[in-house]
């Protein structure tokens, strides 16, 4: 198992999650989030002042996805959220070692 | 028979109290007087002053036997004063014809007819218009007679048009006012008299004056009731006190003394025991006393028949009943000081539950002053009192929409009620639970309790409704975290317009499908009932209609894509209803639930906001007019019979888009038919009144200083530029609109004063005139102390723009600041092309697109242009 999170453009959410879950991968955390990457943000002017807008608004996605359809699933997030350019975001996988139920204390280990 | 006396046919009839018709020769009026009492002189048939003589003693006689019965309380100095109504009657109608309309008006004790046999008879002459000689004339033939029978008089002589400025009179005298009864002559002039007035005023004026002199009474007294030898008028406990209280009462609440302090029997009791008692004073002493000195205490005990062996007893026994008497004066007094609501306006007042109706009943039925409660509860900060609320839930189903807002002015008031400020939401929330807001708006009424299932929205339609309303009034305290939002909302023209809009935005959802058209059509049906003008309907549409689009932009679509950003400028066309539609983004989404609105999504929107406005302000520029534009097509398929399509294109091509935005159809005519054929060195500039502003729009050609020049003649007559913009069409032609206050008042108070300034603006331009030199004076006194930490911002942009040099320029708004600054331009040699002006407070934030030469700036000229702006806006040579 893998977690996979996506830092992803804001309005690129829901194609995001329409491709996953043709993946039948309906399990998913959102998360409104804030950063940079090599972006860095950039300086805006209002009213003839400077302000520095270097942590931009994005969403994270994150889904749990057996070891098989990691790849799938990656591809489809980056084919979802993909426009070409700057600021498209990025896909972090990691591995999984155990999750547990917290309703029935069930533990699953991979 | 009994003789016949003059002024009216009159029968002697011992001791009687008779009503009988009587009538008068002069006016021919019918009128009613009390019997006379006999007179044991035979009167002279002949002599009027032996007359009127016979006729005061009679009646002091007859007050003089009931006090020696110690009787002289209500009824018999209710008699005296019918009697001496009776003598000012028949005094008015020997004065001869009046040459205008003119009023007596009893004041005071005399007005409470209970007028003491030495007291001051205190009379209201009230004439309908100015007074002139024949009326000064009528004066003396009237009150000569009364001083030559000994009376003291206090008149007061007054126009009826004094009476706006009555709440500023002495105190003694608006508080004698509160009393005053017709007497003779037309007494409708009092209700003219004090109909002028603003009531809660006067009220409020009255109170304050009776508060001040009652502690300055008291103070002479050493603030006890408890004299030896009281003055059973002035003393605490006392007459004056008894009047105060009942003033109180009549001022604030009817029903006040019966609520509290001793009760009004027992008021009623005190009066006439110190009525008696005052009676006797004034026939012992002979003389206007009030004073029960111990000597007349005696004489007192005796007429009153208190029983005991010595006069010591009968003393003690008067002065136990006085003191049992003033001490529930005194009781009453502090009651109606402590508990009487505060007048606040006409039938309202503020008590303890908050702002309430006077008389409740009376409220019923005028649909139209319901607003004012709730106005007043904002104002003040306080609730509107549960029985008001009842009151209207009770009858505000009787009453149409238009009932409650029946004229302008009523219309005006709802609008500035619905300024977005603190309390706003709860004084909505109580219409609308009491039905209110229901009536006054049906189209809300479908929307009440409405439930509609979706994933996001938490609250039932008029709950979101009204909580958008809430979150936009919170902005005006915002704190740090939302200053931004709050600021853009202190920079709203008419915010009242955003609150209408946000009323209305989700009404259409009576039904389950589109409801933003839905919501407009419903709106639209209010536009007329609301006498809203062309520029309202039009904002409130726009915003109704598009509520939903801004959201979607900014949540979810690619704001950082500059096509999504120019397409959701196209839509709000300028500065203002981004505005508006960004503060009712906000408020909306804020209000679907308690945490729908992050700091997440302030950020986007924000973000978008700005990247919008800067759209709007910095690149229009390159976005002009062209020949296969739809707009285009409209206007010349409605053009006027006098206007060939060709005009119209020659006109607008090449001039930024946000020229059709910024006029309507009929000033694009009026503008292509005045610049066809606008010779160079020729000017067609006009100025018409817009609301409370002036609107100067100038078509010319261009030329240098052209808009420094234009600026400046404003500036020289005065004129406070709030708005406007300056466009250059690339063959020249330049159409400039400036909208300016005249604090000075110069346009108003000088006829031709328009003409005598476009008049002016040719001579500058045309180089006769130098504008600076006008200006010298006027600037050297518009200087003021500049906002604490608030220095110039000055930004030039070379990228926001493909053919334009941006300089956007935030400084504090003067007199002259537009002049100076774009003379500076100019003097850098640059051409003013296009302009932009805002201002917003005391800021002026000024956007100004140049070139030099047909190309943008290099570094090194903006660095020039910056440094000659700085000088400038520093006051620096």
């Amino acid at each position: 198992m893998k977690l996979i999170k996506s830092i992803v453009r804001p309005n690129k959410v829901d194609d995001v999650k329409g491709a996953l879950e043709k993946l039948q991968i309906s399990g998913m955390t959102v998360t409104e989030v804030r950063g940079h990457g090599k972006q860095k943000g950039h300086t805006a002017i209002y009213r003839g002042q400077e302000y520095n807008v270097s942590l931009l608004p994005k969403m994270e996605i994150e889904i749990v996805v057996p070891d098989s359809i990691v790849h799938d699933a990656i591809k489809a997030i980056m084919e979802a959220a993909r426009t070409g350019e700057i600021g498209d975001g990025r896909v972090f996988v990691l591995p999984v070692e155990e999750t547990y139920k917290i309703r029935t204390g069930e533990k699953e280990v991979y | 028979m009994p003789p016949v006396v003059a002024a009216g046919v009159s029968f002697t009839l011992r001791g009687a109290a008779v009503r009988v018709h009587n009538f008068d020769y002069h006016t021919g009026d019918t009128f009613n007087v009390m019997m006379e009492p006999h007179s044991t002189q035979v009167e002279p048939r002949h002599d009027p002053r032996a007359v009127r003589r016979a006729r005061l003693d009679a009646a002091c006689r007859e007050l003089v036997a009931a006090t020696e019965r110690g009787e002289g309380g209500r009824a018999a100095l209710k008699q005296y004063s019918h009697r001496v109504d009776a003598l000012i009657q028949q005094l008015f109608s020997e004065a001869g014809v009046a040459a205008q309309a003119v009023g007596v008006f009893a004041l005071g004790g005399y007005g409470r007819r209970e007028l003491c046999l030495h007291s001051d008879i205190d009379l209201l002459v009230l004439f309908a218009d100015p007074i002139g000689d024949p009326d000064e004339r009528f004066l003396h033939a009237f009150l000569n007679p009364l001083w030559d029978l000994g009376l003291t008089v206090g008149h007061h002589v007054r126009e009826v048009g004094e009476g706006a400025r009555l709440a500023d009179d002495n105190p003694e005298f608006i508080l004698a006012i509160t009393d005053a009864r017709p007497v003779a002559g037309d007494a409708t002039l009092l209700d003219d008299f004090i109909g002028a007035t603003d009531a809660a005023r006067m009220a409020s004026r009255t109170l304050d004056a009776l508060k001040a002199l009652i502690a300055e009474r008291h103070a002479r007294f050493n603030d006890t009731l408890y004299q030896l030898e009281p003055d059973v008028k002035e003393a605490p406990g006392g007459l004056r006190d008894l009047f105060g209280a009942l003033t109180i009462a009549k001022l604030t609440d009817p029903v006040l003394l019966s609520q509290g302090g001793s009760g009004p029997r027992v008021l009623e009791d005190a009066e006439e025991f110190l009525l008696r008692v005052r009676s006797i004073l004034h026939h012992a002493a002979k003389r206007h006393n009030n004073v029960l000195s111990h000597e007349l205490q005696e004489e007192a005990a005796e007429r009153f028949g208190y029983a005991g062996a010595t006069p010591r007893q009968r003393v003690e026994r008067l002065m136990s009943d006085y003191f049992r008497h003033a001490r529930a004066v005194d009781r009453t007094l502090r009651w109606a000081l402590r508990a009487a609501p505060q007048p606040i306006g006409p039938n309202l007042v503020l008590a303890g539950e908050g702002v309430r109706f006077l008389d409740v009943r009376a409220a019923a039925d005028r649909p139209e002053t319901w607003l004012a409660v709730f106005v007043e509860a904002i104002e003040r900060g306080r609730a509107v009192s549960d029985e008001t609320l009842a009151c209207i839930q009770q009858h505000a189903g009787r009453f149409t929409a238009e009932e409650f807002l029946p004229t302008p002015a009523h219309r005006d008031a709802l609008l500035r009620f619905l300024r977005p400020r603190p309390g706003l939401y709860a004084r909505l929330s109580d219409m609308h639970d009491a039905g209110l807001l229901g009536q006054m708006f049906p189209e809300f009424k479908a929307i009440s309790c409405r439930v509609v299932r979706d994933f996001y929205h938490k609250y039932t339609v008029d709950e979101h409704t009204l909580l958008t309303i809430r979150n936009l009034e919170r902005l005006t305290e915002a704190g740090p975290d939302r200053a931004r939002f709050g600021r853009l909302l202190a920079e709203l023209e008419r915010p009242e317009l955003l609150v209408l809009a946000l009323l209305f935005h989700d009404v259409g959802k009576w039904r389950d499908d589109d409801h933003a058209s839905e919501s407009a059509r419903l709106a639209r049906l209010m536009f007329d009932r609301l006498g809203l003008d062309e520029d309202a309907r039009a904002v409130i549409d726009f915003l109704v209609v598009h509520h939903l689009k801004m959201s979607v932009a900014a949540f979810r679509r690619d704001t950082e894509d500059p096509e999504i950003v120019r397409q959701f400028a196209d839509v709000v066309g300028f500065e203002e209803r981004l505005k508006l539609l960004c503060l009712m983004t906000l408020a909306d989404v804020e209000a679907v639930g308690k945490e729908t609105l992050t700091p997440w999504k302030e950020e986007l929107l924000w973000r978008f906001y700005v990247d919008t406005y800067n759209y709007l302000t910095l690149a229009y520029g390159d976005e002009v007019i062209e020949r296969n534009q739809t707009a285009l097509a409209e206007l010349i398929a409605q053009r006027e019979p006098d206007l060939s399509a060709r005009d119209i294109e020659e006109f607008l091509q090449g001039l930024p888009r946000r020229y059709l935005q910024s006029f309507s159809r009929e000033a694009v005519y009026r503008h292509v038919r005045l610049s066809r054929g606008l010779p160079p060195g020729a000017i067609q500039a006009w100025i018409e009144r817009k609301n409370s502003e002036w609107e100067l729009t100038v078509l010319t050609r261009d030329r240098p200083f052209l808009f420094s020049n234009i600026s400046g003649v404003l500036s020289s007559f005065g004129m406070d530029i709030l708005r406007g913009f300056a466009f250059t069409k690339p063959d020249g032609l330049v159409v400039d609109m400036f909208h300016f206050t005249d604090k000075e008042r110069y346009l108003e108070l000088n006829p031709g004063g328009d003409a005598r300034i476009v008049r002016m603006l040719d001579e500058v331009i045309a180089g006769r005139t130098d504008v600076a030199a006008r200006l010298e004076g006027r600037e050297a006194g518009a200087f003021r102390r500049p906002l604490p930490g608030f220095a110039p911002v000055i930004h030039c942009d070379n990228e926001s723009s493909r053919r334009y040099t941006i300089v956007e320029i935030v400084a504090e708004n003067a007199l002259g600041l537009l002049f100076r600054m774009s003379r500076a331009m100019s003097d850098s040699g640059c051409d003013v092309d296009l302009v932009l002006i805002a201002t917003e407070g005391r800021r002026a934030i000024d956007v100004f697109h140049l070139t030099r030469q047909g190309a943008k700036l290099s570094t090194a000229q903006q660095q020039e242009v910056i440094g000659n702006l700085h000088r400038v806006l520093e006051g620096r040579p």
